[in-house]
């Protein structure tokens, strides 16, 4: 490598991240610490004293008399992690078949499937979620389909329901999912697998025994990419979700955008900032493991 | 394969992975030529009007059914409007994160320093940071310091995680440069500015490029924080839309989204055309 001593162009070069994210991104991220501390002021704003109920309203402290306890807000945190969750098991499930049939395409037409997988990431999520809404509204396509069929004879209440929620989460983070599983899988050492089957090994130990192992950081790395944004979500769960589907995301929405509680939602973002601290630095922790086990 | 009917069964199973994946963009491209103003579900006859309407061509006349639809496409303007925010964002977001997320990869893969290992996880954190976290952070943070809402402001929030983005593209071009070719400049006496501007940039145009590209997209795209920190005046394409569908679904947004659609063929298309040739 062609590393040279510090110089003035590497000043120049490194000044202008420091300053932008230090000033756009760091300091957003501490004054959401800060106003999560701070007392709700009477019509909106904030009063610069501190304040603890924020917190203590959603993990049950409570002054008693302005500030009360309500079990609702762990329920709906409850919900975005169990989402979340349900999100990148159902990615996994549609997309490790897929990604194993793609990997085993003549290249060609593995280029062409790979493309097709990407290109909804190209495509705007606003527009992939209305479709959504046209399918499955009580008078959408999936209805008009199953009743002129005849399977059904009353509409399907799917929208606004937290299925609907889940299925939209599905259909936006596929892609994230895919491509991790996708380099794990073609990654994959067939001569082992052929070792384990030559062995004795039935189809289901194999995959259990070789296949999965091998590819569990792939697995790991998609879970982690599809988890983070899903848990945070506020989008989809507003365009295809009822009361029942509502997540804290849409909480954190209602506090600065109608109810203008701007603290009590600094501290509801908290909460999203620290689930997702924490699953990045566990997923690096044994990232960095593994990779010293290899070594 | 040695088992021909699982691979039967799995081939199945992925044709109606990628059915589930393309079906939802072919109801919206179908709908959007329904003539039927007063309910969009219910399909009257082929009509281009609602691509008609947002090329400003809308038939006003003032029988009853075009009356009907010219009440509709009173919002077309606002919506050439967000078109126009939208593109102007994107313009001075892709400029700006490009150029900083490239010096700043350059100065990363090129230069030896002590806090080279903080900068290359920090970097990570803006994508991984979810985004109505960042936009309510911002959206405080603006508020607190007295500066209004306005174009502005979305640009900046773009580039806070836009930036990141384009660092990671260029990077990966660069791990794949030759130093030689720098060493050589160097040693026959161009200096740092000089060999920056004529060995290394021409080479890590193809990354750059890539980079733009995606950074112009994802800024197109970006709702949630633009949602946050957009002034009362200011809307952006995706916000626009999902405004509309909040207040209550009109046709022309069938004909938007299909154009939406197409555009992003295209460019997602550019895209992999430009990859395919940089590892000629």
């Amino acid at each position: 490598m062609a590393l040279r001593r510090q110089s003035i162009v590497l000043s120049v070069l490194l000044a202008p991240v420091t300053l932008f994210l230090g000033v756009f991104f760091l300091m957003p991220l501490a004054i959401i610490a800060l106003f999560s501390l701070l007392t709700p002021g009477l019509y909106g704003g904030v009063e610069w004293s501190f304040y603890h109920w924020n917190y203590g309203r959603i993990f049950g402290w409570a002054d008693g008399l302005i500030e009360i306890f309500e079990p609702i807000y762990l329920q709906i945190l409850a919900r975005s992690l169990g989402f979340a969750a349900l999100t990148v098991l159902l990615t996994l499930v549609l997309c490790y078949p897929v990604a194993f049939w793609v990997s085993r395409l003549p290249p060609r037409a593995r280029l062409i499937f790979l493309f097709l997988v990407t290109l909804p990431f190209f495509s705007s999520l606003i527009v992939r979620l209305y479709a959504w809404l046209l399918i499955l509204k009580p008078s959408g396509v999936l209805n008009s389909a199953l009743l002129s069929s005849g399977l059904i004879s009353q509409p399907l209440e799917i929208l606004y329901t937290p299925a609907a929620v889940v299925l939209g989460m599905v259909y936006v983070m596929v892609p994230f999912m895919f491509l991790p599983l996708f380099a794990a899988i073609d990654n994959l050492d067939r001569a082992l697998v052929e070792a384990s089957m030559d062995l004795g090994a039935n189809r289901v130990q194999t995959f259990f025994k070789v296949i999965l192992p091998q590819t569990l950081p792939g697995i790991m790395g998609g879970a982690v990419i599809v988890f983070i944004p899903s848990v945070g979500n506020f989008v989809v769960p507003d365009v295809l979700g009822g009361a029942k589907g509502l997540m804290i995301g849409n909480l954190v929405e209602q506090q600065f955008l109608s109810a203008r509680n701007w603290p009590f939602g600094a501290a509801l973002s908290m909460i999203i900032m620290t689930v997702v601290l924490t699953v990045l630095m566990v997923s690096i922790a044994r990232a960095t493991r593994r990779g010293g086990q290899n070594a | 394969m040695r088992n021909p009917i699982g691979w039967a069964a799995l081939t199945v199973f992925a044709l109606a992975f990628f059915v589930f994946i393309y079906a939802p963009l072919f109801v919206i491209i179908g709908y959007s030529f329904n003539s039927n103003p007063v309910n969009m579900m219910v399909w009257d006859h082929f009509t281009f009007d609602w691509y008609r309407g947002l090329l400003g061509l809308a038939d006003r006349s003032q029988d009853g059914a075009a009356q009907n639809r010219a009440l509709y496409i009173e919002s077309t303007d606002q919506m050439l409007a967000a078109l126009r925010t939208s593109l102007t964002v994107a313009a001075f977001t892709t400029t700006i994160s490009t150029v900083i997320g490239t010096a700043t990869a350059i100065a990363l893969a090129r230069y030896r320093f002590r806090l080279k290992g903080v900068y290359n996880g920090f970097l990570m954190l803006p994508m991984m940071m979810p985004d109505i976290v960042l936009g309510i952070g911002l959206l405080i943070f603006f508020v607190t310091i007295g500066m209004n809402l306005s174009m502005l402001t979305i640009i900046i929030g773009h580039c806070t995680f836009l930036t990141s983005y384009v660092f990671i593209i260029v990077q990966a071009r660069m791990a794949g440069l030759d130093p030689a070719l720098e060493e050589a400049s160097a040693d026959l006496g161009a200096s740092e500015w000089v060999t920056l501007r004529k060995v290394l940039l021409p080479q890590l145009a193809p990354g750059i490029l890539g980079g733009a590209l995606l950074a112009f997209v994802i800024s197109m795209d970006d709702l949630v924080i633009t949602y946050f920190v957009a002034g009362t005046g200011d809307t952006t394409l995706p916000v626009f839309i999902f405004g509309m569908i909040r207040r209550g679904v009109k046709p022309e947004i069938n004909a938007i989204a299909t154009l939406i659609i197409l555009a992003s063929v295209v460019i997602a298309a550019t895209g992999l055309w430009l990859r395919s040739r940089k590892t000629d």
